[in-house]
C-alpha cells in the first residue's frame, strides 16, 4: 500500500490489510471444529475401538496424530498467524510488508493442513510426534515458514514506530527458533515420494525428537501467543501491562531456558543421564519465568476485575493465563480471541455476549473433565505398574487389570471432549451471526509519521532500548540464545554416537522385520506403545530385561513411543508364538480378553509390498545402517519369503483361538520370571 | 557413560565453569538493563498497544442484537 501524505505535515496515511487476518480467522474456527472432532472420535476409540467402523484409515493409531497435527498445526497455527497479522501491522503502524506474500503464506499453509489431512490416514508417517509429516510436506512447511518470516521481518523494517513493543520479541523468537526446530528434526533419507528414514539412530533421534517436541510446544504453542498476550490483553482490558520491566525479563528468561528442558521427556530411558538431569533442571528453573509472565498478565487486569465479570472475552484470557501457569494451556484457550477479533474485523458487536459467556463456562467445565480424568487415570496406572504384594510379586500382573480399571476416566475425558466441542460450536455460530451483522472492512486506514533517521539511531541509545530498536541485532541475540541450549545438548549427542557401547548381537533388521516395523510405524501403534523397559524392578519384573542404548543402533526413527495405553513391546519379540500374533491381530480380544486394542484384520489381508524393499534397504545404508554391499539385489528379497514362510508354518501347525493359552504356557521358556512364578499370563 | 562421552571432549572441565558463567553473565546483565530503563521509555512501552486504538464498537450500553 503506498502511504498518502494527507494527514498533516509528516504524517502517512496507510490502510492495515484486515482481509489476510480474516482469512486466518475463518481457518482458525473451521480447523479447530475439525481438529477437535477427531480428538473427540480418537478419544471414543480408547473404550469403543469399534468405533473405526472398520476402516484402517480411521484407526486410533491414525487418528491420533491427525487429532494433533490438526489442533496444533491447522488451529492453533492459524490462530497464531491471525493474532501476528493484527497485532503486528498496528505496533508496527504499517501495513504488512507484502501482500502476496501475506497470501502465499495463507494459501500454503491450508495446503500443508490439506495434505497432511489425506497422508496421515493412509499411513504415510515419520511416526515422530509432532513431525508425523513425511519429507515432502517437510519442505513445503519449511519453505511456507521462511516466507512468513521475510514478510514479519519486512514490515518490522517499515515501521513507523521506533521501539518493538515486547510482543514483537516473542514472535521474532518463534520465527527464528520454529524453523531452527523443524530444520534439525526433519533431517531424514527419502526412500520413496511418501517414505523416508530419520538420518539420526535410536537413543540420538530420540533426543533430537524430544528436543523438537518439547520446543514445538515452547515456540509454536506458547511464545507466540504470550506475544498475543502482551498486545491483547492490555487491549481487551483498556489498561496497559502490568509491568514492562517484568515482560523483558520473562522474554530473555523464557528464550533462554526453554531450550534445555526437552529431555524431561525421556526420564529413566537409555538417555544419558547427564542429559536427563541437565533437563529436569532446566524444567524446574523455567517455573520461575514462566509465572512471571503469568502473574504480569493477571496483573494487568487489577482494577478491571469487573470487566472479566462482563466480559467473555477477558474470561478466556484469565482462564488461559492462568491455565498458562499451571500447565501451559493457553493454546487452545487463548485462540478464542476470534471473539473479540471478528467485531472489530466486522466493524460491529459480538452477536451475543451471552452465548460467548455459554461458551466459556461450557468449555471450562469440558476442559475439567478431560484434564482431571486423565490425571487420576496416570496416577492410578503408575501405582498399579509399581504395586507389589507382601510377597514381592506385582500386584497386577496382568496389564489388562490396569487398562479395565482406568477405561470409566477415558469415558469421563471423551464427555469433557463433548463438551468443549459443543462450546466450540457455539462460538463458530456467535462469529457467524457477528459476520452476518455487521461490515467487514477489508482495508482499516490509519496515520503515523514515518520513521526519520534519527528517530532510528535513537538520540539515547543505551541499553535494551538500543537492542531493539535494531531488529537485526535483537534477532541474533535471541538466536544465540536459543542456539546455545540446543548446541550443548546436541554437541555431546554427537559424541554420545561413538561412545554407545555396541552390543554384539544387535544386528540390523532382517528384510521381513523391515517391513514390519514399518507397517508398525505406518499403524501407528506407538501411539499406545512403548519400547523402552525401563531399569526398575516393577518393569524388568512385568517386561523383562530393561533396554539399553546400544539396542537401537539401527533404528531409523527410533520407536520407543511416549505413553503406554498398551504394554510395552521392546521384549515381547518371540515371547508369544506366531500364532497368537496372528489371532491377536485379527482380533485382540480373542486372546486378551477385555482388550481395547482395535482390530487390525487388513494386515491378515492385505498383500506386502516387497518391491519398495531395494530403496528402503539403500536409504537406511546410506544413513549407516550395515546392510552388505548387494544385499537389497535379491538376498533380501530371498530372505524375507523364507522368513515369512517360516511364520505361516507355525501358525499352521498350532491350533487356532481357544488353546492359546496351552500354548503360551508351552513357550513358557520364554516368559518372564514374574510370569513363570505366577503363571498369570497377561 | 557420562566420563566415557566427557572424556572425549578436549578441556571439558571448563565446560561447566563456562556454562555457569554464562548464565550468571545473561542473567545479570538482563536484571540491570531492565532496572537502568527510564521510567520515561516504560510509561511509552506500555502504553503502545493501546495507543491509536479504533474506536471500541462494543463500548456503548444497547444489548448486543443476539442477547
Amino acid at each position: 500500500m503506498r502511504a498518502g501524505n494527507r494527514g498533516g505535515p509528516g504524517v502517512e496515511t496507510f490502510k492495515y490489510d484486515n482481509a489476510i487476518v480474516r482469512a486466518f480467522a475463518i481457518a482458525t474456527v473451521i480447523w479447530g471444529l475439525v481438529g477437535m472432532a477427531a480428538g473427540l472420535l480418537a478419544a471414543t476409540q480408547m473404550f469403543w475401538p469399534a468405533l473405526n467402523m472398520k476402516l484402517q484409515f480411521i484407526t486410533f493409531g491414525r487418528l491420533r496424530p491427525l487429532h494433533t497435527n490438526a489442533v496444533i498445526f491447522a488451529f492453533v497455527g492459524n490462530g497464531m498467524f491471525m493474532g501476528v497479522y493484527y497485532s503486528l501491522q498496528r505496533l508496527c503502524k504499517a501495513r504488512m510488508f507484502n501482500d502476496l506474500l501475506s497470501w502465499v503464506n495463507f494459501w500454503g499453509w491450508q495446503a500443508i493442513i490439506v495434505s497432511a489431512a489425506i497422508t496421515l490416514p493412509l499411513g504415510l508417517t515419520t511416526s515422530k510426534e509432532y513431525a508425523e509429516l513425511e519429507w515432502p510436506i517437510d519442505i513445503a512447511i519449511a519453505v511456507v515458514w521462511v516466507i512468513f518470516t521475510v514478510n514479519m521481518f519486512g514490515t518490522i523494517l517499515r515501521r513507523r514506530e521506533r521501539h518493538m513493543y515486547v510482543a514483537i520479541w516473542f514472535y521474532i523468537a518463534t520465527a527464528l527458533t520454529v524453523a531452527v526446530l523443524h530444520i534439525v528434526n526433519s533431517m531424514e533419507v527419502p526412500a520413496s515420494l511418501f517414505k523416508s528414514y530419520s538420518m539420526y539412530a535410536g537413543v540420538q533421534d530420540a533426543l533430537v525428537q524430544w528436543w523438537y517436541g518439547h520446543n514445538a510446544v515452547a515456540f509454536f504453542l506458547t511464545t507466540p501467543y504470550l506475544g498475543l498476550m502482551y498486545y491483547f490483553l492490555p487491549k481487551a482490558a483498556s489498561r496497559p501491562v502490568f509491568s514492562y520491566r517484568l515482560s523483558i525479563i520473562h522474554f530473555w528468561g523464557l528464550i533462554f531456558i526453554y531450550i534445555w528442558v526437552g529431555p524431561h521427556h525421556l526420564l529413566y530411558t537409555a538417555l544419558p543421564d547427564w542429559a536427563q538431569s541437565l533437563g529436569m533442571v532446566f524444567s524446574v528453573m523455567l517455573v520461575a519465568p514462566s509465572w512471571g509472565g503469568m502473574l504480569n498478565g493477571l496483573l494487568t487486569l487489577r482494577g478491571a476485575w469487573d470487566k472479566v465479570r462482563q466480559d467473555p472475552m477477558l474470561k478466556f484470557m484469565v482462564a488461559a493465563v492462568t491455565a498458562y501457569g499451571m500447565a501451559t494451556l493457553e493454546g487452545p484457550t487463548m485462540a478464542i480471541k476470534s471473539v473479540w477479533l471478528f467485531p472489530r474485523l466486522y466493524n460491529t458487536k459480538l452477536w451475543s455476549i451471552k452465548l460467548a459467556n455459554y461458551h466459556f463456562w461450557i468449555a471450562l467445565l469440558g476442559m475439567v473433565f478431560y484434564v482431571v480424568p486423565i490425571y487420576v487415570a496416570g496416577v492410578t496406572e503408575g501405582m498399579m505398574w509399581k504395586q507389589f504384594n507382601k510377597d514381592g510379586f506385582l500386584q497386577y500382573p496382568n496389564f489388562l487389570e490396569v487398562v479395565q480399571s482406568i477405561i470409566p476416566m477415558y469415558v469421563l475425558r471423551a464427555v469433557g471432549g463433548i463438551l468443549y466441542l459443543s462450546g466450540v460450536v457455539l462460538m463458530a455460530f456467535n462469529l457467524y451471526k457477528t459476520a452476518k451483522s455487521g461490515q467487514f472492512q477489508p482495508d482499516q486506514e490509519a496515520q503515523a509519521a514515518p520513521l526519520t533517521r534519527e528517530g532510528a539511531s535513537d538520540e539515547h541509545s543505551h541499553g535494551h532500548r538500543w537492542l531493539e530498536a535494531k531488529p537485526m541485532t535483537f534477532t541474533v541475540l535471541a538466536l544465540v540464545a536459543v542456539l546455545i541450549g540446543g548446541m550443548v545438548e546436541i554437541i555431546p549427542l554427537w559424541l554420545v554416537k561413538q561412545n554407545v557401547p555396541t552390543i554384539a548381537s544387535v544386528k540390523p533388521y532382517s528384510s521381513l522385520e523391515l517391513l514390519g516395523r514399518d507397517i508398525y510405524i505406518r499403524e501407528g501403534c506407538l501411539g499406545c506403545h512403548s519400547q523402552m523397559v525401563r531399569p526398575f524392578r516393577s518393569e524388568t519384573e512385568r517386561y523383562g530385561e530393561y533396554s539399553k542404548a546400544g539396542e537401537f543402533v539401527y533404528d531409523h526413527p527410533f520407536t520407543w513411543g511416549s505413553k503406554r495405553t498398551g504394554p510395552d513391546l521392546h521384549r515381547v519379540g518371540g515371547k508369544y508364538p506366531d500364532a497368537w500374533h496372528y489371532n491377536h491381530m485379527d482380533d485382540p480380544r480373542s486372546t486378551s480378553p477385555g482388550s481395547i486394542m482395535p482390530r487390525y484384520p487388513w494386515l491378515l489381508t492385505q498383500t506386502l509390498d516387497t518391491a519398495c524393499l531395494p530403496s528402503r534397504i539403500k536409504a537406511l545404508r546410506s544413513v549407516g545402517v550395515p546392510y552388505p554391499a548387494g544385499y537389497e539385489n535379491g538376498p533380501a528379497q530371498k530372505e524375507l519369503e523364507a522368513q515369512a514362510a517360516k511364520v505361516v508354518g507355525n501358525r499352521r501347525r498350532l491350533p487356532r483361538r481357544r488353546n492359546e493359552r496351552l500354548i503360551v504356557c508351552e513357550a513358557s521358556n520364554r516368559l518372564t520370571k514374574q510370569e513363570k512364578r505366577t503363571g498369570q499370563i497377561p | 557413560m557420562i566420563q566415557n562421552v566427557l572424556s572425549r571432549i578436549g578441556g571439558v572441565g571448563n565446560y561447566g565453569v563456562i556454562s555457569i558463567c554464562l548464565f550468571f553473565v545473561v542473567f545479570v546483565g538482563v536484571l540491570v538493563w531492565t532496572f537502568s530503563l527510564k521510567p520515561s521509555y516504560i510509561s511509552e512501552m506500555r502504553a503502545l498497544p493501546l495507543d491509536g486504538a479504533a474506536p471500541e464498537p462494543d463500548a456503548d450500553l444497547t444489548p448486543n442484537p443476539g442477547d
